[in-house]
């Protein structure tokens, strides 16, 4: 176990990263090789980080991470940035569970993956946004994301057997907010990706609708139960179909 | 006799030999305690043909769930796929800029070196900045052609494809009815047995044939899809390579040159 040791050598890079900062701030470091001393730094700074990771101290590693971050961007270098954002944002996902910041991080990482072209890298991240913000309810949000991801992937060949999935999840979340813009935003996706009709994600919206209609919760469930049998529920989504099933359930009952 | 004239598979042939001498004791009293030899046999195997489409149809779900599996874990796969190739022509990008920096401190020095090379340089004026490499995905769409006549191909075979294969063409069940009798040619809807539960037991079998068939398919295109992407992948790794490795020779001859400028 040798996290302190890993512990000290990490402060010791930081703390020289620091000083390569304030140095090149200097008239003369700014002539001579400033930039060239702010770049070791923002390397130095990514190895402290990486050591803080492996000693488990997670807020000095995102704390170096973010000073990195802003060396990078400063640079103009966004590729990097955003690689880094997406570290502290899965710090923020996994060890320190702060899902707001986690979304703030992968909406800058997206947007910089935006501004240098690499759209996938960038839908990756607007995807782990949208998840998020639908746990968090911000259903808006999450439906405005799925449905620009969906769009701009159901034209690729390799890609658009995806995008009936993302039509899926933008459409849960409507259902969510109301039924009838989950009737009207069904229409629109169909019109749009006619792959989308054949799904068995579509089929199963269609049940779940009548059921909701009717009022009828046992419908609902046997419904999620078929779909389920052939191809599993995930969280999220199982977390979606419960909430949608409460406001079948509205006010009379118990919430299962 | 009343054995029911089934033409079943499961007709075990020794076993008849066995019920003849037993039913001829029940042929005094047929329908008095419920079934005969005969009727106790056909239910018998009534049962075990229940209990072979049942099968059927569950493993056919269970097949569904894996292609949609494999469907899945193949779109995974094209994402990231897809990202590479961004990644990669990123990096040809650099690596042109590179070249072009390369070229201007290679004047630079030029100047440094002597005065004459210098003004030469001067007189050539700036470099010529390549145009940007077209962004659009040309690649794409020609994955996309081949893809959409692979589509409309198998379309058109499927139909052909279903009337010839064995296992596709509806099962020639005999009538099994609740009577004994049997009236095979009337009894047969569309090669259906009359029989509710079996009907319905082949129907589920049918309709999840018929999604396993376009799940399979995309399947197929998904592959195909990947596959050429790779390709084209693999040509840009390539030329990369190339790139990369004059890349450092120029950058080692530079600095070789400066060292001698000293």
């Amino acid at each position: 176990m040798d996290n302190s040791g890993k512990e000290k050598e990490a402060m010791q890079l930081m703390a020289e990263a620091d000083k390569k900062v304030k140095a090149s701030g200097s008239f003369l470091g700014g002539m001579f090789g400033g930039n060239h001393k702010v770049e070791d730094a923002c390397e130095m700074y990514a190895r402290a980080a990486n050591m803080f990771k492996m000693a488990k101290n997670w807020s000095e590693a995102i704390h170096c991470l973010n000073q990195a971050v802003d060396i990078y961007t400063d640079m103009g270098r966004f590729t990097i940035a955003a690689k880094h954002h997406i570290t502290i944002a899965e710090i923020y996902e996994s060890e320190l569970v702060d899902i707001e910041k986690a979304i703030a991080h992968y909406e800058q990482a997206a947007d910089y993956y935006k501004g240098e072209e690499s759209n996938s890298s960038a839908n990756k991240c607007l995807l782990k946004v949208g998840h998020y913000s639908a746990q968090l309810e911000q259903y808006q949000k999450a439906i405005e994301i799925y449905e620009q991801v969906a769009m701009s992937t159901m034209d690729n060949p390799l890609l658009k057997y995806n995008a009936k999935e993302y039509f899926f999840k933008a459409s849960l979340c409507h259902f969510i907010v109301d039924e009838l813009n989950a009737k009207l935003a069904i229409e629109k996706y169909e019109e749009m990706f006619p792959a989308f009709t054949d799904s068995r994600e579509l089929k199963l919206l269609k049940k779940l609708l009548e059921a909701h209609e009717e009022q009828n919760s046992e419908a609902f469930t046997e419904a999620i139960k078929d779909f389920d049998s052939v191809s599993r529920l995930d969280q999220w989504l199982t977390t979606m179909l419960l909430r949608i099933k409460k406001t079948i359930q509205g006010d009379a009952g118990d919430l299962k | 006799m009343a054995y029911p004239n089934s033409r079943n598979p499961f007709a075990f042939d020794d076993d008849e030999e066995d019920f003849k001498p037993k039913s001829r004791g029940f042929d005094d009293d047929p329908d008095d305690s419920g079934m005969s030899e005969a009727e106790r046999r056909q239910k018998y195997l009534q049962q075990q043909v229940m209990h072979t489409a049942q099968s059927a149809v569950d493993s056919s779900y269970r097949s569904l769930s894996l292609i949609y599996d494999s469907e899945k874990m193949g779109v995974e796969t094209a994402e990231e796929l897809v990202r590479q190739g961004e990644v990669l022509k990123r990096t040809d990008k650099m690596l042109d800029k590179m070249d072009q920096d390369m070229k201007t401190s290679q004047k630079h020095i030029n100047s440094i070196k002597s005065v004459w090379g210098g003004l030469v340089g001067y007189f050539k004026g700036k470099p010529e900045t390549k145009p940007p490499p077209a962004p659009e995905q040309p690649k794409a769409y020609q994955a996309n052609e081949r893809l959409q006549n692979a589509l409309s191909n198998s379309r058109e075979h499927e139909d052909k494809y279903q009337a010839s294969h064995p296992n596709l063409r509806k099962l020639d069940t005999g009538g099994f009815g609740a009577t004994a009798s049997v009236d095979d040619s009337s009894s047969r809807q569309n090669g259906y047995s009359q029989n509710k539960h079996l009907k319905e037991a082949h129907q589920t079998l049918d309709k999840n044939l018929d999604e396993m068939c376009d799940g399979l398919r995309r399947l197929k295109n998904i592959g195909l899809g990947l596959q050429s992407e790779i390709e084209d992948q693999d040509d840009s790794i390539d030329s990369l390579m190339n790139k990369v490795d004059k890349m450092d020779v120029k950058i080692h001859n530079t600095n070789q040159q400066i060292k001698n400028l000293k």
